[in-house]
């Protein structure tokens, strides 16, 4: 599980350089890789730029009048650089976004079949399987579901657009640890029975590491430290700053600690 | 010792002054002079155009203080002036009040108009204000076209208003006027930019760019936005007041939505917050009507009565064009104008503060 | 009995005009206050079509002009989207809104330029279904009317819940982006509300000159329309129905009971009250008067 695949990466991300207002460079030279069928993490404190570098390739930036001034975004050959977001969700590119990841006003069964075409019947019922929980709650209004069932409905959503490449944004993001375990290895089964490439921006560190193969740690709007899953996991620095089990008793280590951070950002 | 560079700024007075740097003086200098020598080189025709300008440009300074600076919209504008035009006819005409009691009283008037007015602000922004203010105007030419009806003469003609007399002068002929809207044009436009520039005006500005924002930071947001329509009703009377004075006649029907829209175009136009911008939108809008006429008399094929409709697409025009391509108005190609040559030969390219706006 | 036919059928033009603010309004947060003007405009593009050939209207040339009426509303207001409203996205709602009225400016001055402001009125409909025994009159353009508001009330409210665009419709009105990441053309979706929107513009327009004279000063039916559309809450269909109704019951009402020159402002009477009392309307969002 710990190998990268030798294969062309399915999405590559070059040298991005992402600037808000045209003031404030939010993202400066961030490369990232995805291989296929491989479950990729980025982690990262908040403002170290992971959800901007997934809004930037699903191509939601110029709407908010930010910019990608440099860099290139490259997935199974198309440049996504440019491209409108329906046009990059159409090439398989999905995001399942932080927060209003799902339409509040529809119900349940109405968000399931937002994208729904004759094609992907079959689709949505595999995707009530995965989620049993949602397939109670059809006819309820989406607005009204509770955290985890709005996560679980919002990844339901994404799955019957066809993604060859799945975005995830902040999945444990007001979730109970227990759901976001639960639904992490939800994402983990899908991944291996249907091959389907992940890419998730999480701050739960341990818990996205152990689904993924491979992580990349984001401060500051840089990639600061990359490698393979297990690696990073026993990696002492990983430990002491992201895993909260370095062995920081007294004063003096943290100020070593500050140190250390500054250090490496 | 080494000259300080004029870019230093080292006091707060200095970064508040109105003309900071000494070319802007003299070309304000030089701008005065022209203004004040103009009727010497110029016809009854073109002082007659002038006069409408000024009179637009204290309507237009009016509006702008209160959907540039204070971000309050508004379609009110035609009836608060409408309030002043019919309360200066009432003092002058019935009542037989002099000139100096019927403008301030007329301002008054407009102002407790502005007021009541204001009061739907506090609960509604944006789009939902505006079509209470377009209510709101309904609602008062309702009134003053029954009023209308009660004392002029017929239901469809006017009131008359007397010349004003000041000092003894009458006040009759193209240049009085000119010197006359002049001065009062002059005094609204000190006043404005000196409000905009005082704590009042940073309120207003920083109500409209966030008003739950501005409230924390100890901006009293529902009196200021109130002073906003008080103040801007005021100077909309006051031009009001004067156009009745100046046309002598006042009919209802020349309030309509209409003349609002042309004046939300003049700021538009102009440059939304920006008190020299409206300046600049007043005139452009008031003379190009005038400019369209005389550029289809110039074309072979002649539309006949149906120009007035081309007069009204070209503002219309002038709005979206403004709107789409150059949305901080005409004072924004001045500066960009005007930054090039101050920084040249260097080139400058400008840092957009925030995408909010 | 014979006022109520009259307020249903006066009604109907208004929660048609309502309708078209409510589509483009939910689709963009936008309110369009070009709406009279399209509509106005429309009626004089269906007299003109209709009057192209002779000076009586025929079955055919009644067939051209809903045709090219039809056919050019819609593609009138995708022409608007394309050209003026889509350059706004992102912009603030307001600008979007300044917009619409310098269309509306240009609109009617068109009225001026290209019809001469002629009056016109058109004439079809105009005998009687049924004569009451007190002089009243049903016309045949009443009850057209009703019907054309119903059915086409019936089919939006069958567009936007059963099919599948009509919900991606719904989903984009309430979050753009997710519905663009969820693989629907936002572009599209804006387009056809602006079509379907003067579309239905044109058609209250025409009902409306089929029962009174036309002229550039009818433009502002769609200050009532608006009015109608705010009533019923800005966001809701079947809010612009009934707004439609009590809007046309209230004008009618007090032009007949207490005096004409009042009911031209009652529209205005009755948006102030709305305004102070509910101004969600009776069947809108709350949290929509601090979107816009």
């Amino acid at each position: 599980m710990s190998e990268i695949a030798p294969q062309a990466p399915l999405l590559s991300v070059r040298q991005l350089e992402v600037v808000y207002h045209d003031v404030a460079t939010a993202i400066q030279g961030v490369s990232i890789e995805v291989a296929p069928g491989s479950i990729v993490a980025m982690i990262g404190s908040n403002g170290a730029g992971k959800t901007t570098t997934l809004r930037a390739i699903s191509g939601f930036l110029p709407a908010e009048d930010v910019a990608v001034t440099d860099g290139d975004i490259v997935f199974a050959g198309h440049s996504l650089r440019g491209m409108l977001p329906h046009q990059i969700s159409r090439l398989g590119v999905v995001l399942v976004p932080e927060r209003e990841k799902l339409f509040g006003t529809l119900t349940v069964r109405e968000n399931l079949d937002f994208s729904l075409t004759p094609k992907r019947r079959a689709l949505r019922n595999s995707v009530l399987d995965y989620f049993p929980r949602l397939a109670e709650r059809q006819k309820q209004v989406a607005g009204y579901l509770s955290g985890g069932e709005k996560q679980m409905l919002a990844i339901g959503m994404a799955l019957i657009c066809e993604p060859k490449l799945l975005l995830v944004d902040e999945l444990s993001l007001g979730l109970a640890p227990i759901i976001t375990n639960e639904i992490m290895q939800i994402l983990r089964v899908i991944n291996r029975d249907l091959g389907l490439t992940m890419l998730i921006v999480e701050q739960n560190v341990a818990a996205a590491l152990r689904i993924a193969s491979f992580g990349y740690v984001l401060e500051n709007g840089r990639v600061v430290f990359k490698g393979e899953a297990d690696r990073l996991l026993g990696h002492q620095d990983m430990r002491e700053f992201y895993l909260g089990d370095g062995n920081a008793g007294s004063y003096r280590n943290i100020r070593q600690y500050t140190r250390k951070r500054r250090w490496w950002g | 010792m080494a000259k300080p560079s004029p870019y230093l700024l080292v006091s707060y007075a200095q970064t508040n002054r109105i003309l900071p740097e000494p070319y802007q003086r003299a070309v304000v200098g030089i701008l005065v002079a022209a203004i004040l020598l103009l009727p010497a080189f110029s016809g009854d025709y073109f002082l007659h155009l002038m006069n409408l300008c000024l009179i637009a440009v204290i309507g237009a300074i009016g509006l702008n203080l209160l959907t540039g600076y204070c971000g309050q919209l508004s379609l009110g504008q035609a009836s608060f002036m409408a309030i002043g035009a019919f309360s200066t006819a009432i003092l002058a005409q019935r009542y037989g009040m002099p000139f100096f009691v019927a403008i301030p009283a007329s301002c008054c008037a407009g102002a407790l108009v502005g007021f009541l007015v204001g009061l739907p602000a506090l609960r509604f922004r944006g789009i939902y204000l505006a079509i209470t203010t377009l209510a709101m105007h309904y609602a008062i030419i309702y009134v003053l076209t029954n009023y209308q009806a009660i004392v002029g003469p017929s239901a469809s003609a006017g009131i008359t208003v007397p010349p004003p007399s000041i000092g003894g002068f009458l006040l009759t002929s193209e240049r009085g006027w000119y010197y006359a809207l002049l001065i009062a044009a002059a005094a609204v436009l000190m006043f404005s930019l000196n409000l905009a520039r005082s704590y009042i005006g940073r309120a207003w500005v920083a109500i409209r760019d966030r008003d739950i924002a501005a409230e924390a930071t100890g901006v009293n947001v529902p009196r200021y936005k109130l002073l906003a329509f008080t103040v801007s009703a005021a100077l909309a009377a006051l031009a009001g007041s004067l156009g009745a004075y100046f046309t002598t006649v006042v009919t209802v029907e020349e309030y309509t939505l209409e003349l609002a829209i042309i004046y939300l175009a003049m700021i538009i136009v102009g440059g939304m917050g920006s008190i020299v911008g409206s300046v600049l939108g007043a005139v452009f809008i008031t003379l190009l009507p005038y400019a369209v006429q005389r550029g289809f008399d110039a074309l072979p094929w002649h539309f006949g009565t149906t120009i007035f409709g081309v007069q009204q697409a070209a503002i219309g025009a002038a709005i979206i064009g403004f709107l789409l391509f150059e949305p901080d108005g005409l004072i924004e190609i001045y500066r960009r104008i005007a930054t090039y040559f101050e920084r040249w030969p260097f080139r400058y390219r400008e840092i957009k503060a925030s995408s909010a706006r | 009995m014979e006022l109520l036919v009259s307020i249903l059928a006066l009604g109907s033009t208004y929660a048609l005009l309502a309708a078209g603010i409510v589509i483009i309004y939910k689709a963009s947060r936008v309110i369009n206050f070009a709406h009279g003007e399209l509509a106005i405009v429309g009626a004089y593009v269906f007299h003109s079509a209709g009057f192209l050939t002779g000076t009586t209207l025929t079955a055919l040339s009644l067939a051209t002009s809903i045709v090219v009426a039809a056919a050019a509303s819609a593609f009138f207001g995708v022409a608007i989207y394309l050209a003026l409203m889509r350059r706004l996205l992102g912009r603030p709602t307001f600008v979007a809104a300044m917009v619409t009225i310098g269309l509306a400016i240009i609109l009617k001055a068109a009225i001026v330029v290209i019809w001469n402001s002629r009056s016109v009125g058109i004439p079809i409909g105009r005998q009687a279904v049924y004569n009451f025994a007190g002089g009243g009159r049903i016309t045949w353009i009443d009850v057209i009317s009703v019907l054309t508001c119903v059915a086409a009330f019936t089919a939006l409210a069958i567009f936007f819940q059963l099919t599948r665009l009509g919900r991606q419709f719904r989903g984009a009105a309430e979050n753009p982006l997710l519905a663009a990441q969820r693989q629907v053309n936002i572009n599209l979706i804006l387009a056809i509300a602006w079509g379907v929107a003067v579309f239905s513009a044109a058609l209250a327009g025409v009902l409306f000159g089929s029962r009174s004279m036309l002229s550039p000063q009818s433009t502002i039916i769609g200050l009532s329309g608006l009015t109608a559309a705010l009533v019923g809450g800005l966001d809701s269909l079947r809010g612009a129905a009934i707004g439609g109704v009590l809007v046309a019951a209230a004008t009618y009402l007090t032009a007949r009971l207490i005096s004409p020159t009042l009911a031209e402002t009652v529209p205005f009477l009755i948006l102030l009250a709305v305004m102070s009392w509910r101004p969600w309307g009776l069947f809108g969002t709350v949290e929509e008067i601090n979107r816009v």
